[in-house]
């Protein structure tokens, strides 16, 4: 819990820092000079050795001062970007765990109390899903809407907007939570109080608010880490495949994909962000467990 | 029971038929994905374009268009790709099998033996420091995400550490098939076994740790306590038996879906050209034939594992019979 | 044809920057084949290049291929450097013998020629391999080969074709004659590229596919399997006829291997696994192979450049003032930083790349303009755009999603920005995004793009890329994506193509006028023009690289 505040409290200093610095983490720097230990150096070093090929990106300096980590194809400061990059995949994150969990209840609770038709359908729909391996479908997806816009009448997703990965990964996970509330929801139903409650011609969505809700509550709460864990990988390997976020808004998953074009020559740039994925999933998953002993003891969710 | 498996036989077409008519849906989605231009070639005149696009049937119904591919998939079985023209799909998806094959049995191995060692090791120290540790590094594991372990192996085995001991022996990226060489085939699968087996390991090795700490405080144990056995043979004889039938039912959905081409991630990570490779490939270029082929084929790996760990249960746990 | 021979000339002055090109010096040819006659070359690919029908594909990668297995009338002389753009005779004993008003072209085919299936090449498989461009609906049929009378119907009802009055065949005098239907300066270039190879009349007139089709020259395809390999061999019943037009190979075969990543590509090439790679060394191997494996690298140039079609019709780029704004904004030597620095790129501002027929020095968008960009000029820019009044507006760059591509269209973002743009920039697929920037309907309002010659005339760049004929609205085929369509210099490009006819100098400097007067409007950006890393193994020799067929493969040994 406290790994995740700092690094949810490091990531929205990021403007801060970029601005101590003076760099700005989304303008190519292919020009830049810094300063490295009184020597002034081109932030892109031309290779000057043998024939003369390729240009390298400075390498880590190891101090706050700027290029702490070293620079990117661009030039640009890639511990800034990596502050700001965090920015973006929490939020991403946090956006696709509230998307999906609101469908998956939606669904959930509709299949489950409605029952007959509507839940043999929406199973049905499920399982389609649920059978389409989770990445090939965020895949299929990207790739489709990343060259189209999104007109949802209340509002637009344009390709190219953090809203779209928010959106895919929202929606591909939607099967893994709402099989479980809909098992749980239909406990609900048959359980005494619910008849109870129906038998006396209380309105449904009375029942649903009053009896239903508060008791899925738990459910629901024990997906939140989880859902936040695999949404933070799951954007990264999107951005990975450059099928996720879009230059030059950076993610964790943009800049291991920046630094795999640089993995031979400045390893740093797709290290760092790799380790800034674990420690968060990892704080993510610890609390996951906590939440889990907690609210779900009998380990119904999986 | 003949019902049963009916409908789970019905149940199952109807899956991959649905999921066959969503990948064909996304893919006329796209703008852009009219493949007659690219098939053309560039700057072709557009009075060539419209030939393909007559040729290739590309001006009828969508209705009529699914339903002939899936003829040409299915029952002439001469679909072939709209990328590599003449290439037929079927082959092309069974030539990408034994890469993956090998790559997911490997890794399940290293799986398997791995979450044992973890799971039984954890749960019979219940508590102390190698228990902890375990169950931290198990964490670990289930929280790098596999591309970037895999980044991380070839930057070792590939670059940095390339010509010391440790890594000298690694080949080059790729697949070297099974009967070309063993040796060859062998050094090609390690790293991607390790890095697809991390994840898997943490994963089973913490449920495999909570069933036999579930198990302990079941009765039968209890008694086999008190008649005095020893906690090696309890561990062995008695909890890891009744342990393992969640094991084996994630193991058996787990291994459906890695065949299917889950394990997509790792193979273009190492430059595998298994069907995850093919199925991603076939996604960049819109290469719709490809695509239907290695999605049914994926899907159909899913379903069928699934069913076949329901009918196993269904032979184990009469009361699931209904 | 003299024609020929001095668009040969020009290009001469390509420079060619071979590091170590191992060059046949003193020894004969028949010394050379008798000491390196033999042994396999193995060359590596990320992924296989589609159909392996000559008259069908269209990558350079296989084109490469072609050039050595397959042969048509006339061909691009098989010689390093810039002589390659000369057209010599090829299944043809001679440069045809073209009529008075340039209609009509009679061929006299060689005697005794054979294709690798052991029949015999004559005039009928002449005449039925140019119905076959049509009837497999070649992807040049309706821009190449549309001049030849009967082209028209053919196009229409491709089954039919007949090319009935445009191609006749004379088996007793064995000639085979092509009449026009007005006169082409370019023809004999068209028909010297592989789609207009001849293949066995019998061939099936659909898209071969995997399938081989027996060829003409010193090799055969034996085998392919797009997710394995390519294997080549020697054609047993190929007789050298001509050095210049189709020289005998050293190696016994060729095999492609298809499945391995850039990176991966560069580590088989130095542990000498494999003899060349095909794809580009990723940018952050290039310092490493440019002073560890110096000796095994060729950087060669391209008759290629890199540009930025601006959507004329599209704001703000409507605007002329704002292309132009941006033509100075750029730092073109930033970018050639991106490609891997000044020893693989050149920045440039025109259309036509350096060397090229009709290209002449000349940069407007530069401080100082003169003859060449030396920095950008931001003041201008700025100006610029202020008078146009669209800063603010949302700009979306569309590039494909390769890391170099990818890095042209964020540093392209920052500039846009810089200028006040509010910029973004979308990667789509490689393999879509070439016909998603083409199609008016995707409103796509700026791109990256890279063009690479066909043959060596100014009109394959400025009347293909920006003639008011390649723009098709609606059309995923409309190459001449900015839309641009200016009737005046159309009519001047169509009066130096045919001026080309009488005077190829004249014409080519008014084509070099009419690059400018192009970029006066401004509907692109040119950026930079590439130049092509070759990474050989350490055994390979003798390796030999023309603008026209790239690395002569036939003509390299490993033994």
């Amino acid at each position: 819990m406290l790994v995740l505040l700092l690094v949810a409290l490091l990531t929205l200093l990021a403007p801060l820092y970029a601005g101590y610095l003076g760099v700005d983490p989304f303008r190519s720097n292919l020009r830049g000079k810094v300063e490295i230990a009184g020597e002034v150096v081109q932030v892109m070093q031309q290779s000057t050795e043998g024939l003369g090929l390729g240009v390298t990106p400075i390498g880590p300096t190891w101090n706050p001062g700027g290029y702490m980590l070293g620079a990117d194809n661009q030039g640009r400061d890639v511990a800034a970007r990596l502050l700001y990059g965090g920015r973006n995949s929490l939020f991403i994150a946090s956006a696709a765990t509230v998307i999906c969990l609101v469908l998956a209840t939606l669904i959930g609770l509709a299949a489950g109390f409605l029952g007959g038709v509507v839940d043999m359908a929406l199973s049905r729909i499920l399982d389609v899903l649920w059978a389409f391996p989770v990445y090939l479908l965020a895949i299929s997806l990207s790739i489709v809407l990343l060259t189209s816009t999104i007109d949802l009448g209340l509002f637009t997703i344009t390709a190219g907007s953090l809203a779209l990965p928010v959106f895919i990964i929202g929606i591909i996970y939607v099967p893994y939570v709402a099989r479980p509330v809909r098992a749980r929801v239909l406990t609900l139903r048959h359980s005494e109080f619910v008849l109870a409650a129906v038998g006396l011609g209380l309105p449904t969505h009375r029942i649903l608010r009053r009896d239903i809700l508060p008791n899925l509550m738990p459910t629901i709460i024990v997906f939140v880490p989880i859902l936040l864990a695999l949404a933070i990988v799951t954007e990264s390997a999107l951005s990975y495949l450059s099928i996720g976020v879009q230059p030059p808004d950076a993610s964790w998953g943009t800049i291991i994909q920046d630094g795999q074009t640089l993995l031979y020559s400045r390893p740093a740039v797709a290290l760092a962000p790799g380790i800034a994925i674990v420690i968060t999933v990892l704080a993510l998953n610890v609390l996951g467990d906590a939440v889990r002993d907690a609210l779900d003891p009998r380990g119904q969710v999986r | 029971m003949l019902a049963t498996v009916l409908a789970r036989l019905m149940q199952m077409a109807f899956v991959m038929f649905g999921i066959s008519v969503l990948v064909f849906l996304i893919f006329f989605a796209t703008p852009g994905s009219d493949p007659a231009a690219r098939i053309a070639g560039r700057n072709a005149a557009p009075e060539t374009v419209e030939q393909i696009r007559h040729e290739f049937g590309f001006d009828r119904a969508l209705p009529v268009q699914y339903g002939l591919m899936m003829k040409r998939l299915f029952i002439t079985r001469d679909l072939t790709s709209f990328v590599n023209r003449g290439q037929k799909v079927i082959p092309q998806v069974l030539d990408a099998v034994p890469a993956t094959l090998s790559l997911v049995a490997g890794a399940a191995v290293l799986w398997v033996l791995g979450s044992l060692f973890v799971g039984v090791v954890a749960a019979a120290m219940r508590d102390t420091v190698v228990d902890r540790g375990l169950m931290i590094l198990s964490l670990i594991g289930i929280s790098m995400p596999v591309f970037w372990l895999g980044e991380v192996m070839n930057l070792m085995s590939q670059s940095r550490f390339h010509d010391t001991w440790l890594f000298s022996w690694v080949p080059g990226l790729g697949y070297v098939p099974l009967s070309e060489s063993l040796g060859g085939w062998f050094k090609a699968l390690v790293i991607p076994w390790i890095t697809l087996a991390v994840l898997y390991i943490g994963i089973y090795g913490r449920i495999l740790r909570a069933n036999l700490i579930e198990a302990y405080s079941e009765d039968y144990i209890r008694t086999a306590r008190a008649k005095g056995l020893s906690p090696t043979r309890i561990m062995l004889r008695h909890a890891l038996r009744t342990s393992l039938l969640p094991f084996v039912t994630m193991f058996g959905l787990d291994f459906g879906a890695l065949v299917g081409g889950a394990a997509l991630l790792t193979e273009v990570v190492f430059g595998l050209n298994g069907v995850g490779r093919l199925t991603f490939h076939a996604l960049q270029n819109l290469d719709l034939p490809v695509i239907l082929a290695t999605v049914i084929y994926a899907s159909f790996f899913v379903v069928a594992a699934n069913a076949l760990v329901d009918v196993l249960y269904a032979v184990i746990d009469p009361r699931v019979r209904k | 044809m003299t024609n020929w021979t001095r668009y040969a000339a020009l290009t001469g002055a390509a420079a060619l920057l071979s590091a170590t090109a191992v060059t046949a010096g003193a020894e004969t040819r028949e010394e050379m084949m008798a000491a390196h006659r033999g042994g396999e070359i193995r060359l590596v690919a990320a992924a296989a290049g589609g159909t392996i029908d000559p008259q069908i594909n269209y990558t350079l990668q296989y084109w490469q291929l072609f050039y050595f297995t397959y042969d048509g009338l006339v061909t691009f002389k098989r010689v390093e450097g810039a002589g390659a753009g000369g057209v010599v005779p090829d299944l043809a004993e001679a440069m045809p013998e073209v009529s008075a008003d340039g209609l009509t072209y009679t061929f006299k085919l060689r005697q005794g020629l054979k294709f690798s299936d052991g029949s015999d090449v004559g005039v009928d498989d002449v005449v039925a391999s140019f119905q076959r461009v049509f009837k497999v609906s070649g992807p040049t049929a309706g821009t190449f080969y549309n001049g030849i009378v009967g082209a028209e119907a053919c196009i229409a009802a491709p089954a039919d074709c007949t090319l009935d009055g445009g191609i006749s065949a004379d088996a007793a005098s064995n000639t085979v004659t092509i009449t026009l239907t007005a006169p082409d300066p370019e023809f004999l270039y068209k028909i010297a590229v592989p789609h207009a190879s001849v293949l066995p009349a019998e061939t099936l007139q659909e898209d071969a596919g995997v399938t081989p089709i027996p060829t003409t020259g010193p090799y055969m395809f034996e085998s392919y399997n797009p997710n394995e390999s390519l294997v080549m061999v020697r054609n047993p019943h190929f007789k050298e006829w001509s050095v210049d037009a189709q020289p005998d190979g050293f190696a016994d075969s060729i095999v492609f291997d298809f499945g391995l990543s850039a990176e991966a590509q560069v580590t088989a090439v130095q542990n000498g696994q494999a003899d060349w790679m095909f794809d580009q060394p990723p940018t952050d191997r290039l310092a490493e192979i440019g002073t560890q494996n110096a000796d095994q690298v060729h950087v060669n140039t391209l008759t290629a450049f890199w540009y930025v079609p601006f959507n004329v019709n599209l704001a703000p780029f409507d605007d002329v003032r704002v292309r132009q704004a941006v033509n100075y904004a750029i730092d073109r030597d930033a970018l050639v930083g991106i490609f891997g620095g000044p020893v693989l790129a050149q920045p440039v501002c025109t259309i036509l790349p350096p060397a090229f027929p009709g290209h002449e020095d000349h940069c407007a968008y530069t401080q100082n303009p003169g003859t060449d960009w030396t920095a950008p000029d931001m003041d201008k820019a700025l100006a610029l755009v202020a008078e146009s009044g669209t800063a603010g507006q949302k700009v979306t760059i569309v590039v494909d999603d390769t890391s170099v591509m990818r890095d042209v269209g964020t540093y392209l973002q920052s500039v846009l920005t810089d200028l006040g743009y509010d910029a973004s920039v979308n990667s789509i697929s490689g393999n879509i995004q070439f016909t998603y920037i083409q199609n008016t309907n995707n409103k796509v309002q700026m791109s990256v793009s890279q063009w690479y010659q066909d043959y060596p005339a100014a009109s394959n760049f400025l009347n293909v890329l920006l003639g008011c004929a390649s723009f098709h609205p609606g059309s995923d085929s409309s190459v001449n994506i900015s839309g641009y369509c200016n009737e005046e210099i159309d009519a001047r490009m169509q009066a130096a193509m045919q001026l080309a006819t009488t005077d190829p100098d004249a014409a080519n400097l008014e084509w070099a006028k009419i690059d400018q007067a192009m970029m006066a409007e401004a509907p692109i950006a040119p950026l930079f023009t590439p130049k092509h890393v070759d990474l050989v193994s350490k055994r390979l020799g003798n390796f030999l690289f023309s603008p026209q067929h790239q690395w002569l493969m036939s003509q390299a040994w490993v033994q």
